[in-house]
């Protein structure tokens, strides 16, 4: 059911992609996320957290760009190595890379969640 | 049960388990349509996002405005260090998305027939509607506020607009040795440090233009409330003598004849008066009887949809909402996506993700070369019905130039996130 509702979902986003611009699109999720995760503790099925993950993505998008594709001084995410952006949080949560603001964002986050985010990132072209 | 089904029937709105069932049959037979008031960080984001996220959700995005002017870096103007074509954004790319745009402005809601009225006479239905109307001045509450903006004497410049443009040339016009005040409002309030950024960036054009000019800031709070060490740090470093702060003294009347401010405290005789009053969610929002909070200024919404608790399928989103996330761009844009991601999940039948996260990031300059951050993440927890302020956030001690370079590609970023 779940599998079904992911291909379908990768399927009309396939579609959308050639008549919307700079669409963000579920397919690198879908691809990188099929199986339940855990949100705050609690088990979630494998749709709510391809959405809880795409939704936290674009957060990241605000600073980083659409889809991660920065136009500034702020680094893109997008295409970026999807262990090296994990490494990434985690250093900046542990104080071993300086940050600005990242530290603050690397403390409001799961390790898993800096998982599915690299993932989602690393997927973009 | 791979859900916390306790938690979520608690957090769900009045609209949302009645909706489902309904909003699935729709889907199936139809397009759900959705109707956005405000093209600002929350509603042209909302609107983008939607259509990005479900072609098949027919959106309508109702401002007055041809084009929008950006709040942020609108201090930039104030303080000489950009132009008022910098801060105007297009709502061109916004149709390209499927986007229906109409240039009009909502005055009435009909939440049982779901049906929107506008000035100029439309009646627009909606399945779902998203307010996002930034706020409204209650001018009121201070004396001879209307009377001094009709002159063009006193100005808040609180909506980027004509009135930055006003401000600026006043400023310009005022002769070395002039009085700037700037009142500002206790939080809660759009971008509580942003006369904190006014004043620095308005000190910084008087340093180098007329030094004999002084700002009094009479401050609705009890200090610089936010991101206080950073601006009091470049006020003594950069602005030695220009800028007096005194807290604890909101304006309570002004007039514009003598040019004297009057606060709790004292009367201050100005040049240029730049007072922000105490604000409330946009008129729309009283219309569609959604700013029920205790005080009847802000909307309460559902954290995981934002929807109203009490009007169903009216969802509000940005300043007017009643919460403890600051007022700012970021966290607009960033509501703007979990409502449309919810939404979505809605429409389609199924059950929304009960644990949003937002974050919030907001910069402001101390000079034409520094700038400093403050970001937190906020974290929805379904059982406190509130977002949680997780641990490590808050502002920066120093602006500095790493964070200048930051702040400009900030603006560029949430531009093209937003209308690009």
């Amino acid at each position: 059911m779940t599998t079904k509702y992911l291909f379908a979902c990768a399927a009309g986003t396939a579609l959308i992609l050639s008549a919307l611009p700079s669409l963000a699109t579920d397919a690198p999720l879908v691809a990188a996320k099929s199986k339940p995760c855990l949100i705050a503790g609690w088990e979630q099925s494998a749709h709510t957290c391809v959405i809880h993950t795409k939704t936290i993505a674009a957060t990241c998008f605000i600073c980083h760009g659409p889809n991660g594709k920065s136009t500034g001084a702020v680094p893109s995410l997008a295409g970026q190595d999807k262990e090296y952006l994990a490494a990434a949080m985690r250093d900046f949560k542990s104080g071993k890379r300086d940050s600005t603001v990242m530290k603050k964002y690397a403390l409001g986050y799961s390790d898993s969640e800096y998982d599915d985010l690299a993932a989602f990132f690393a997927a973009i072209k | 049960m791979s859900f916390n089904r306790r938690s979520f029937l608690k957090f769900s709105g009045a609209g949302l388990a009645a909706a489902v069932a309904p909003q699935l049959a729709f889907a199936k037979a139809g397009k759900p349509h959705v109707v956005v008031v405000g093209a600002g960080y929350g509603g042209a984001t909302c609107a983008k996002y939607l259509r990005m996220w479900d072609p098949n959700i027919q959106v309508t995005l109702i401002e007055p405005n041809a084009q929008f002017y950006s709040c942020p870096m609108s201090n930039w103007v104030i303080g000489g260090m950009r132009s008022m074509d910098d801060i105007i954004k297009s709502y061109a790319n916004l149709p390209g998305y499927g986007i229906k745009m109409v240039q009009d402005t909502a005055v009435g809601v009909d939440a049982n027939k779901r049906v929107v009225t506008t000035g100029k006479g439309k009646k627009i239905s909606y399945d779902r509607l998203v307010l996002s109307p930034g706020v409204e001045f209650m001018t009121d509450q201070i004396e001879g506020f209307d009377e001094g903006e009709a002159a063009g004497k006193v100005l808040h410049a609180w909506k980027a607009g004509p009135q930055t443009l006003s401000l600026r040339k006043q400023l310009e016009a005022m002769p070395d040795g002039g009085v700037f005040v700037i009142g500002s409002p206790p939080p809660p309030g759009r971008c509580v440090s942003g006369p904190y950024e006014r004043a620095s960036l308005v000190a910084q054009y008087f340093k180098r233009n007329k030094p004999k000019s002084k700002i009094i800031m009479l401050d609705g709070h009890f200090d610089v409330v936010s991101k206080g060490p950073m601006f009091k740090a470049a006020w003594k470093k950069f602005y030695p003598g220009i800028i007096e702060h005194r807290p604890y003294n909101l304006v309570t009347k002004v007039d514009h004849n003598s040019m004297i401010v009057t606060s709790e405290f004292e009367d201050v005789k100005a040049d240029v008066i730049n007072i922000v009053p105490k604000q409330r969610a946009g008129a729309i929002c009283a219309a569609a009887g959604v700013r029920t909070d205790s005080a009847g200024v802000w909307c309460p919404v559902n954290g995981v949809t934002y929807e109203s608790p009490t009007v169903p399928f009216v969802h509000i989103l940005g300043d007017s909402v009643a919460s403890n996330m600051p007022k700012s761009a970021h966290v607009s844009n960033n509501q703007a996506k979990i409502c449309a991601a919810a939404l979505v999940e809605m429409f389609n039948g199924r059950e929304p993700n009960p644990y949003p996260v937002i974050g919030s990031t907001s910069y402001s300059a101390t000079s034409d070369e520094t700038s400093g951050p403050i970001a937190v993440v906020m974290r929805y927890d379904p059982d406190k019905e509130a977002y949680i302020r997780q641990p490590g956030g808050g502002a920066a001690d120093v602006s500095d130039e790493l964070n200048f370079a930051y702040n400009l590609s900030w603006f560029e970023n949430i531009w093209a996130d937003t209308f690009g």
